[in-house]
């Protein structure tokens, strides 16, 4: 179950034609905080492996000096996952088709972080 | 860090779930608290006093859930400054297993141990022989069962 | 070796971020300052907590300091971080070999030689370990040899040949393998810093990463990772193999020209490995 707060966030991204699924997720734990999620997609394993994989970049951007990650996509010949990191630590996480429209999802994970804080 | 396990057939499950969850101490053993497979630890003292506490931890657990009325909790987690310890169980082929582990939060996480210890109960269920729960440990016999186990494990 | 000390402690005055620390640490540690190895290399871990090296440091040094407790806990989190990393395999292994734990040294120095196997140090211990010599006790002194710091570096590759042409090439792409070692390129953060060596080493293993949430996610096959940081954009790339490639380019470039430098860097870059296979 999705708490109340949290639906309309996740709306702004479902909402996007080829977004299969959006969540939210505990960016230090890798762990389910909301989800809305097309059948079939694993919302435990899409967190554990998202934070993972968010974390490895955040330290190597940080070195890099281009500073704190605002926004990115891991690209996959059969689709993607598109995250945008919240202040919070928390997550917002799209599972997205090959096709999607990444500048239109872009701009609504960034609203849903504003709404999620 | 070297892992080893007294019964084969645990060696490969665990020796995957340690690379993919980035785990730094793992212990495979029975409900009893009888080891059946290591990974990260140095010293057999640490191993026999995990695998009581973990296995006390447990039964303590079951035992709350059983006068609450509900099933047996899955699994335990307890977050630290730097260091995470999980606890679940499996149910195999060898009876029911507690495996404990611990990770970094630097390099690995809730969400990774709990993904992968779902693998790890898969492999151990199709790897485990299922000619029944292994042989109780008689007390005449504990001693030198135990200090097998720990020469297996410590590779001696 | 004094002048060269002199050298990089003003150096990492000047910039407490740079990993000239490393090689201070090392050569205060050679000339037994112990004391002042354990500082540089104390202070180096707390800006790069991430960084293997600097946990195999601080490792060696605790070793000479006979804290080896303390050493085995380092040389522990430098393996997970970098799971292949010879100086911690070997360091391990001494300890081992120290406290007469001959199966666990040579299980250590075999994972050592699966990832080094030129080379001789390891294979000595290995041999001496194994009953070529007299035993666990000249096991131990050959084991304890190798905690000795490696041989200089190979010279650099040629980093003109991998992306010759290309625009960056001298600062802005960066080709990896899978252990995070650098094959090509390098890079500078907008103030002018090298920072070729610390982001390979945070890249390590990210190839893997990849490509295990592409499958476990049912995704396919990762192409790459995009990504926009508060002052640049980077994009990742696996241009053959475990290889990987990394982009960077300030805001100004948006982030679809970036995926077409690219792609043209992950064509030279495969060319280049094609030609070194």
């Amino acid at each position: 179950m999705t708490a109340p707060p949290y639906g309309p966030a996740l709306d702004l991204v479902t909402r996007v034609r080829g977004v299969r699924g959006a969540m939210l997720v505990s960016g230090d734990d890798g762990i389910v905080v909301a989800e809305q999620l097309m059948e079939g997609i694993k919302g435990s394993a899409v967190a554990a492996l998202a934070s993972s994989l968010a974390a490895r970049l955040r330290r190597a951007m940080e070195a890099a000096g281009v500073g704190a990650s605002l926004f990115w996509h891991l690209q996959c010949d059969q689709g993607g996952l598109l995250v945008v990191p919240a202040p919070s630590g928390v997550l917002i996480v799209a599972v997205a088709e090959p096709d999607v429209n990444v500048g239109l999802v872009r701009l609504e994970l960034l609203r849903a972080a504003e709404a999620v804080g | 860090m070297t892992t080893r396990a007294v019964e084969a057939w645990t060696l490969e499950p665990l020796v995957t779930f340690v690379k993919e969850a980035s785990a730094r101490l793992v212990l495979v053993m029975t409900s009893a608290g009888q080891v059946m497979a290591q990974h990260g630890f140095s010293r057999a003292v640490d191993v026999m006093s995990a695998a009581a506490l973990g296995a006390a931890i447990m039964a303590s657990t079951d035992e709350i859930a059983r006068q609450l009325a509900q099933p047996p909790f899955a699994a335990l987690n307890h977050q630290g400054d730097r260091h995470g310890i999980f606890l679940g169980a499996v149910t195999t082929g060898r009876g029911k297993l507690v495996v404990l582990v611990v990770y970094d939060l630097d390099v690995s996480s809730l969400g990774l141990v709990q993904l992968f210890f779902e693998q790890l109960t898969a492999d151990l269920q199709a790897a485990s022989p299922k000619e029944g729960v292994s042989k109780q440990v008689l007390a005449a016999d504990f001693e030198r069962e135990l200090s097998d186990s720990l020469n297996t494990l410590f590779g001696r | 070796m004094a002048d060269e000390i002199k050298t990089l402690s003003s150096q990492l005055a000047q910039d407490p971020d740079s990993l000239v620390f490393l090689r201070l640490g090392e050569l205060l540690r050679l000339k037994g300052q112990f004391d002042a190895a354990h500082r540089v290399a104390l202070t180096g871990l707390e800006r790069h907590p991430h960084l293997a090296d600097a946990h195999d440091l601080y490792a060696r040094i605790l070793a000479d300091k006979r804290d080896y407790e303390r050493a085995f806990d380092e040389w522990d989190m430098t393996l997970r971080i970098a799971p292949n990393h010879v100086g911690a395999l070997k360091g391990l292994a001494f300890l081992y070999f120290k406290v007469g734990d001959v199966g666990q040294a040579v299980a250590h120095l075999e994972a050592a030689r699966l990832h080094a196997p030129d080379d001789p140090g390891v294979a000595q211990a290995l041999a001496l370990a194994q009953g070529g010599g007299s035993g666990p006790a000249r096991a131990a002194a050959a084991a304890a040899e190798e905690l000795a710091p490696p041989a200089a570096a190979a010279a650099p590759l040629e980093e003109s040949r991998v992306f010759a042409g290309l625009e960056g090439a001298q600062e802005g792409l960066l080709l990896l393998d899978a252990k995070g070692q650098v094959l090509g390129g390098a890079l500078k953060e907008p103030h002018g810093r090298d920072v070729t060596e610390a982001v390979a080493a945070y890249l390590a293993g990210v190839s893997h990463e990849a490509g295990r949430t592409a499958k476990l996610l049912g995704l396919g096959r990762w192409t790459g990772v995009a990504a926009e940081g508060q002052h640049g954009h980077v994009h990742l790339t696996p241009p053959a193999g475990d290889a990987l490639l990394l982009v960077v380019r300030d805001r100004a470039v948006p982030m679809g020209r970036l995926a077409i430098i690219a792609q043209r860097a992950a064509g030279a870059a495969r060319r280049w490995l094609e030609q070194q296979a």
